[in-house]
């Protein structure tokens, strides 16, 4: 089977860039993470000095995702060579665990390190995660609460209650996370369209109201979003006179960025 | 009840958009070009959402988008299939009986389908699907003799092979259509590949 460096025609450093990209951005195309990280380690390991310990870190999370535990394995041992003495190694042990089912020692992994150190954010966010994997949703849910008591800033978890609340059918409190995201971020078109479905999904006149304005704003942030588009077509023509966002209007956005509707 | 058959076609799609979004919840709809009466066909599938299912604009765009699809190429929307993210609960959830409710009120035989996740690995080698069907007003599970799939080994093998190709990757769902809607949600380009690998004897798919 070809290799990575072959099939695309690169040499080693545009790999290692193309990891550290991946890692800015937090993608999680592991299958890719897996593939190039893979070679890159073992082939040129030697050449990538200090930045292997990140790679190998980056590749063993890519690993457990596609159930390469063999390869989890390798790096875990490489890190914890490294690394005897590290909480940040001992929450990717962890995390194999997790990925294994074993989720009762996790558990055991992550109290461990909150007691050393309380603040670990990590490690709580890892125990949520067990909750939510075994289908325990209200733990889940009262836990990152409680977490967000201590770590009101930590964007990632409030973005992850609303989602939570979302598959309850809780759409009042999903709005609630949603409206701190949208007054940390004010200019985040994805945060306002998705409280504008959350409000649509909630129905009654004010929320549909409140529906229509939050799909105008995320265009207005981003007159590409689709989403909100359409949204705001559906959504034209009701409410009351005075707020009446006219068809017309919608359809002469629509053909203004030559989207036809197929 | 009568018997429901699921096609290559369907269940390839279908088995494909749960191999594309594993870590995530994801549905779709199921289509029939057959003349209703008799038992119901199931000839394709629309692969919906991966995110945010409960919630209702995009649902109902899609359903209205699909609707008008259907009556143009003579096709009805006869189903609803959901594939859970968390593979130990196979049940289906609040959102999925609100859907079906509603393609329901349109086709009295509507079936709804979910796929099973612990059930999708290379050992198994039934189907992983548990389909429900209405019954006095409540959705119950269907006698699985009831359910056929034609030629199911073959249908099996054409579902593994292209997951192994890698073209799960080329599937457009609902959900990837509004982030680049220049995308097909109705995946020609995969219906022909899945022709393609079906054997000329298959007839019917």
């Amino acid at each position: 089977m070809a290799s990575v460096s072959e099939m695309y025609d690169v040499g080693w450093e545009e790999m290692r860039d193309k990891l550290r990209k991946w890692r800015e951005d937090n993608f999680r195309n592991s299958e890719q993470i897996v593939d190039v990280g893979e070679e890159l380690i073992s082939e040129h390991g030697s050449k990538l000095g200090d930045d292997i310990w990140i790679i190998y870190e980056q590749v063993m999370i890519a690993a457990l995702d596609c159930s390469r535990d063999d390869l989890a394995l390798t790096c875990l041992q490489e890190l914890r060579k490294q690394f005897p003495d590290s909480h940040r190694v001992k929450r990717l042990s962890g995390m194999r665990l997790e990925a294994l089912e074993r989720y009762d020692e996790a558990n055991k992994h992550y109290d461990a390190i909150l007691q050393e150190d309380p603040t670990n954010t990590a490690a709580r966010k890892r125990k949520i995660s067990i909750l939510k994997a075994q289908g325990k949703s209200t733990e889940a849910i009262r836990e990152l609460n409680e977490y967000l008591e201590q770590f009101v800033g930590d964007q990632e978890a409030w973005h992850e209650l609303s989602e939570l609340y979302i598959n309850e059918h809780d759409y009042g409190k999903a709005a609630f996370c949603l409206e701190e995201l949208m007054m940390t971020n004010p200019h985040n078109h994805l945060y306002c369209e998705q409280y504008a479905e959350v409000k649509y999904t909630q129905g009654g006149l004010e929320n549909l109201e409140l529906s229509r304005k939050y799909f105008a704003q995320a265009l207005r942030l981003n007159n590409r979003n689709m989403r909100a588009l359409f949204g705001l077509y559906m959504l034209a023509g009701r409410g009351t006179k005075e707020n009446k966002c006219s068809v017309k209007a919608v359809e002469e956005m629509l053909e203004s960025m030559q989207i036809t509707m197929s | 009840m009568g018997e429901v058959e699921l096609s290559c076609r369907a269940y390839v799609k279908m088995y494909l958009h749960a191999c594309l979004f594993p870590r995530c919840s994801i549905n779709g709809l199921l289509l029939s070009s057959s003349s209703a009466g008799g038992a119901v066909c199931v000839t394709d599938c629309v692969p919906l959402l991966h995110s945010h299912l409960p919630l209702a604009p995009i649902t109902q765009l899609a359903l209205t988008q699909v609707d008008v699809w259907c009556s143009q190429t003579q096709q009805r929307i006869v189903g609803y299939y959901q594939a859970n993210a968390c593979v130990s609960d196979s049940s289906p959830t609040p959102c999925a009986l609100k859907i079906a409710d509603k393609i329901a009120e349109q086709f009295d035989s509507a079936v709804l389908l979910m796929l099973d996740g612990s059930k999708m690995s290379p050992d198994y080698r039934v189907p992983p699907i548990v389909m429900y069907e209405r019954k006095d007003s409540r959705w119950t599970l269907k006698d699985k003799h009831m359910i056929m799939l034609r030629q199911w080994e073959e249908t099996r093998a054409i579902a593994g092979q292209m997951m192994e190709s890698g073209d799960h990757m080329q599937l457009v769902d609902f959900d990837t259509h509004l982030d680049d809607i220049t995308k097909d949600w109705t995946n020609q380009k995969l219906n022909t590949k899945i022709a393609e690998l079906a054997s000329p004897a298959n007839g019917n798919i």
